[in-house]
């Protein structure tokens, strides 16, 4: 497997600017921020590798912050209207995010919307049932009540690995979160089915010349479904995750975050063309704009420059996208006669 | 790919490497891996979590998002605290998210401030952030909205009395009788229940005939409580008052009420007492509202929060959470010129 | 005697009224290399679709090596070793070639896994068994475009393909490419592999095809070794043997050459490097000039820049005498210029607008009214212009998309009469028009002409040629040959030179 030059410009960048911020802005490299970016961005990094499912078959998916929200508010009204058992919810909550997201394939196969159309529709409706299912307006009370199931609770919680390792008296690392390690088991799963699997070469066939893809004699329909269901899977699992980390699930939750997912997946080197990509860049992307957020903050930047400034990189991989592009044509061109 | 093309990528590959194993090193060395060195803090030391000592005392104020109400609030912390010459304050936008507040204060845990004011978007979801803050030894000082985690202070407008003077009030003007519609708050914050309860709780006291029909959020927002009114009246057209729990939904009923003219008779009240409710009272169009001076709302929390910051005042040191409710009085159009122009925010 | 590897029995297809294949029969023998030829609607591509089983035949049957094949399974035809490469690339391009030789098909382990060590091997078994070079590892979009035809093949040899079926392979191939092309194309055939190789070009098939096929209207008309035949021949069995009769009948119209005298365009020596060389002509007011000559003799590329959508390399263009060079199609319309492209669906008509919407599109400007548009004066002019051309149904309001081929090809014509241009040119105007429009297009074109315009009309339908040109001129390969009047042409001397070797 090469690895391409895109990467290998994204890491020394992430790798740059941490070193940058870590000089200059102040407790930036200090323990707890480090944990503060293992644990607040990880979910974006799931939502960053699922929507890259999508855009890998020239699609996109822009309802992976109302599925967060669907799948979020499903797990407060079982928590705390049904009293449902934390370790019933868990499965149910990805299974919803499963089936949100095969809806969204199934729009665009069987109906043959555009994927932008299609999503945009689901992220209308799912958010509009989030607001019908709304355990917080239904039942009185309860927006006041925090959930305390163990099961879902249970994934924020941080392993102090030095005091794990017997070294925490010499150095102070930073402790770990659970949902890092989430985020780690999902890159470890994804990456090996794109890379290694029969199905992630058809995905990336199906993406990089649909025409293709069919004359070959692949199921293209079915590969499309599954891959806008990994999506829902995983913005299942960010849902999860972050309302373990809030206690509770409010109507709004995941509102424009289908945006950072994107930008994470293109400035990971997702084309939105399709056929190109991996898992690792949009993982590393997700937590190179944590890095950034959290640098600007505590740089005491203003909120609105930290947004230029987001806007800015994603411009920038964008067109480093296509010079590689234009490059490549240009030295097939070279290759001729 | 030639044989000059791999040597060179294997070239930009050792290169890279390179790069990234120094990068490492350099980042593993700032986070006090060698607890010897602290690069962040500029000092050889061992690095600390806990706020900073002394010399200059920082605070942050973590708004819902930018609004009027806040800003007043602002205007009246940072009015304080730039006396005390030693505090640095910063304010921070919400944009209304919870996940926002959530990411802001754990970065202004990480930065050692000593005070946090926060009005939060969700009570219940900036819970575990509070909790963080507490272990952290950061006093954490809640404006106008509750959270369902006890901590330092919560500084509000006394939702729930006031609320019931506005009732109280309202069905006076309505002559004890008839029908209106609240047009409330979004779900999830404690304020709502406060003003809520307190205005129905008012109405069974005072005026036990008054019916509320219609209860429904317009979000905090005027030009959606401009929808909801218009909703509400044309399924209650014989609908007599209208309590809006801000000032600015209770103002987007006015702007209807007055295009379809029905502004003599309905009974509009709001809630907060900004500039804006005052004129459109004085104007004869806004029935009235509960006023408390949101400057002087800044002003006491900050002047608590700098006593407890220069006290050194660790949250462990509370027995519960501490609670001010701020003086208010119900502007009508008859009081309304005693409120003076250094009060209105 | 050797059982032949393909084998399609009088295969038929409708489609409602049309019948796209009548009764066709074609035989591939191991290690044969046929070429299949006819010109547009011939019926070439609905035999190959049979063939791969992307369509089903109305009747008919298809066998391979012996047993009758299912149709209209793509699936059961490649099983069966049915392989075609299309004109447009079906590789994923920033994929390797390796996955692009196994694209779809990855050899997996029993987890669902790639095989990747199994693949490599395969492929490069491959490459050393049919003498082909190719890194394994590079994207093939990088790649040049013989070498991309490259991994097709080896693509279809992976498939353990016995046939296959070559749909214009050197499209975009220069002349050393195709050498290369043809040479891979031989030693397949050294390994009994059989090939259905289908072009216009006649040079490759005489270079390097054994036996050919030709049709026309549907049908099978002439198979032949490539030995018993000649130019001339094949040229004239694609262009029917009622040509002589239908060019008398031409004759009652009266004839033009050199129209008024007065030269409107003039090409001088103009050149594009690797496409044509030194084309010199005359077109003057008051004619109508047709170039003609077989597909690929790049007549469409010398009209893109006589129109300024592309440029040329050499020599000069001028206009009434005076010497012009054109950026832009912006710049031949200011001249006026109206060219009618060979595709209109992509290049000259918006099939979701209406005919009033098409008609008025390249005079938008007459129908300002301040910063609008007047849609009444819009609507009047093409009512005007829909009653000139006869254009069925006269609703202007109708979507050009449901309007027959002939009556959007007249909405196209009337888009540019509009502008009253003094130079037409035209591509091909009668590709899939029925045989009422084509006249009333012609009649359209005389009027022009007679009106004053000079008239070029680009077309390989001789028929076309012989009834409506004043002057006639053939292009081969490039380059352009003499320009002699319509009615001293002699129809043999014309097949001939048409069907001649490239200099």
């Amino acid at each position: 497997m090469t690895i391409r030059p895109a990467t290998l410009a994204l890491v020394a960048f992430f790798a740059l600017s941490m070193a940058v911020f870590s000089v200059f802005a102040p407790r930036f490299a200090s323990p707890s921020n480090i944990e503060d970016l293992m644990g607040g961005f990880s979910f974006i990094a799931i939502l960053a590798m699922g929507e890259a499912f999508p855009i890998l078959t020239r699609g996109i998916d822009l309802s992976v912050g109302a599925i967060v929200a669907l799948v979020g508010m499903v797990i407060f009204d079982m928590s705390l209207i049904f009293h449902v058992p934390g370790y019933v919810i868990v499965p149910t909550a990805l299974a919803v995010g499963a089936l949100a997201g095969a809806v969204n394939g199934m729009l665009i196969v069987f109906v043959r919307l555009q994927p932008f159309i299609a999503t945009l529709a689901t992220l209308a409706t799912y958010r509009g049932i989030v607001y019908a299912i709304s355990g917080r307006q239904l039942v009185e009370g309860l927006t006041t009540t925090p959930i305390r199931d163990k099961w879902i609770t249970g994934i924020e919680t941080y392993f102090d690995l030095g005091r794990m390792l017997g070294i925490g008296r010499m150095v102070h690392l930073p402790a770990v979160p659970l949902s890092f390690l989430l985020m780690l088991g999902v890159f470890v799963i994804l990456q090996g089915v794109l890379l290694f699997s029969k199905f992630g070469r058809s995905v990336l066939t199906l993406g990089g010349n649909a025409e293709a893809a069919r004359l070959a004699g692949l199921n293209t329909g079915a590969i499309t479904v599954i891959c806008y269901a990994i999506s829902g899977v995983c913005a299942g699992l960010a849902g999860l995750m972050l309302v373990a980390k809030l206690t509770t699930s409010t109507e709004g939750l995941g509102f424009g975050m289908e945006l950072s997912a994107i930008a994470a997946a293109v400035i990971g080197g997702v084309s939105l063309s399709g056929g190109v990509g991996s898992m690792f860049g949009p993982a590393l992307g997700a937590f190179l704009l944590g890095a950034i957020l959290l640098g600007l903050t505590l740089l005491q930047v203003s909120q609105y420059t930290q947004q230029i400034v987001t806007g800015c990189i994603l411009l920038a991989a964008v067109g480093y996208d296509r010079l590689l592009l234009l490059r490549r044509l240009r030295r097939r061109l070279a290759n001729t006669g | 790919m030639t044989e000059e093309d791999k040597v060179a990528a294997g070239d930009r590959r050792n290169f890279l490497k390179g790069m990234m194993l120094g990068s490492a090193a350099l980042t593993g060395a700032a986070s006090g891996l060698f607890s010897k060195l602290d690069f962040a803090a500029g000092e050889l030391g061992i690095s600390q979590v806990r706020a900073d000592t002394p010399q200059r005392i920082k605070m942050a104020f973590v708004q819902y998002q930018p609004h009027s109400v806040s800003s007043a609030w602002g205007k009246g912390i940072g009015e304080v605290l730039a006396t005390q010459q030693i505090v640095d304050y910063q304010q921070l936008d919400g944009q209304s998210k919870l996940e926002v507040q959530v990411s802001l204060m754990d970065t202004l845990i990480s930065q050692g401030v000593q005070v946090i004011f926060v009005q939060p978007v969700d009570s219940v979801g900036i819970a575990p952030s509070i909790q963080k803050a507490k272990r952290a030894g950061i006093n954490v000082i809640t404006l106008n909205i509750d959270s369902t985690e006890p901590h330092a202070a919560h500084v509000e407008m006394n939702h729930y009395f006031g609320a019931m003077d506005i009732a109280k009030t309202m069905g006076d003007a309505m002559g004890g009788k008839g029908k209106v519609a609240i047009i409330n708050a979004p779900p999830g914050i404690i304020i709502r229940d406060q003003r809520t309860n307190g205005f129905k709780d008012g109405l069974k006291k005072y005026h036990p005939d008054i019916q509320v029909v219609a209860d429904q959020s317009a979000d905090w927002d005027r030009k959606k409580a401009q929808d909801v009114f218009n909703t509400v009246y044309a399924a209650n057209p014989d609908l007599a008052g209208v309590y809006g729990v801000n000032d600015d939904m209770a103002l987007g009923a006015v702007d209807i009420a007055k295009e379809k003219g029905l502004l003599g008779k309905l009974v509009i009240f709001g809630n907060d007492g900004e500039t804006a409710a005052l004129e459109s009272i004085e104007a004869g169009e806004l029935t009235g509202t509960q006023y408390t001076d949101g400057l002087q709302q800044g002003r006491l929390a900050a002047a608590t929060a700098t006593v407890l910051a220069s006290g050194g005042v660790t949250p462990d040191a509370f027995a519960q959470q501490g609670h001010l409710l701020m003086p208010y009085i119900i502007a009508t159009k008859a009081n309304v010129a005693t409120i003076l122009p250094y009060q209105r925010w | 005697m050797d059982r032949p590897l393909i084998r399609g029995i009088d295969l038929t297809k409708v489609y409602g009224d049309l019948v796209a294949l009548n009764t066709a029969n074609l035989t591939v023998m191991p290690g044969e290399v046929r070429a299949l030829i006819g010109s547009n609607g011939a019926g070439k591509s609905t035999l190959i679709k049979i063939l791969t089983g992307a369509v089903t035949p109305t009747l008919g049957k298809v066998e391979i090596e012996g047993e009758y094949a299912p149709l209209g399974d793509p699936r059961e035809m490649i099983r069966r070793g049915v392989a075609c490469i299309y004109q447009h690339s079906n590789l994923a391009p920033a994929m390797s070639v390796l996955d692009n030789i196994y694209l779809g098909r990855q050899p997996t382990s029993h987890l669902g896994l790639v095989a990747v060590k199994r693949q490599r091997q395969a492929a490069r078994a491959l490459l050393d068994r049919h003498g082909i070079t190719l890194d394994l590892d590079v994207a093939v979009g990088s790649l040049s475009t013989v070498k991309q035809k490259e991994v097709e093949i080896l693509k279809a040899l992976a498939l353990e393909a016995r046939v296959i079926l070559m749909d214009e392979p050197t499209g975009w191939l220069s002349a050393s490419e195709v050498g290369k092309l043809h040479a891979t194309i031989r030693a397949l055939k050294d390994r009994g592999v059989g090939i259905v190789y289908i072009s216009h070009m006649l040079d490759e098939i005489f270079a390097v095809c054994d036996t050919v096929t030709v049709m026309r209207d549907g049908k099978v008309i002439a198979e032949s070794a490539v030995v018993d035949i000649d130019r001339p021949r094949v040229v004239h069995l694609m262009v029917g043997e009622k040509l002589a009769r239908e060019s008398e009948q031409a004759g009652q119209h009266k004839r033009r050459p050199r129209g008024t005298g007065e030269v409107r365009l003039g090409a001088r020596r103009l050149s594009k490097h690797g496409v044509f060389t030194d084309v010199s002509f005359d077109l003057y007011a008051g004619e109508i000039l047709c170039i003609t000559g077989l597909i690929g003799s790049k007549r469409t590329e010398l009209l893109r820049t006589l129109f300024g959508a592309d440029r040329f390399d050499a020599g000069t263009l001028e206009i009434e005498g005076k010497r012009v060079s054109l950026s832009s199609p912006r710049g031949a319309i200011a001249h006026g210029m109206g060219f009618l492209p060979e595709d209109r669906h992509r290049e000259g008509l918006m099939l979701d607008l209406s005919t009033n919407e098409n008609l008025a599109m390249a005079t938008l400007s007459r129908f300002r009214s301040g910063i609008l548009l007047s849609a009444r004066r819009l609507s009047k002019s093409a009512r005007l212009m829909i009653e000139a051309l006869s254009i069925q149904p006269p609703d202007g309001n109708r979507a050009v998309r449901l309007l027959s081929g002939g009556n959007q090809q007249k909405t196209l014509l009337g888009k540019w009469l509009t502008l009253s241009p003094r130079i037409i040119i035209l591509d091909e105007p009668t590709v899939g028009v029925d045989v009422g429009a084509k006249a009333e297009i012609y009649a359209i074109l005389r009027k022009e002409r007679d009106r004053g315009a000079a008239v070029l009309v680009v077309s390989s339908d001789l028929e076309e040629v012989l009834t409506v040109a004043d002057r006639i001129a053939v292009m081969v390969s490039g380059r352009l040959g003499d320009v002699r009047d319509a009615e001293a042409t002699d129809i043999n001397a014309l097949v001939r030179e048409i069907g001649s070797q490239a200099a």
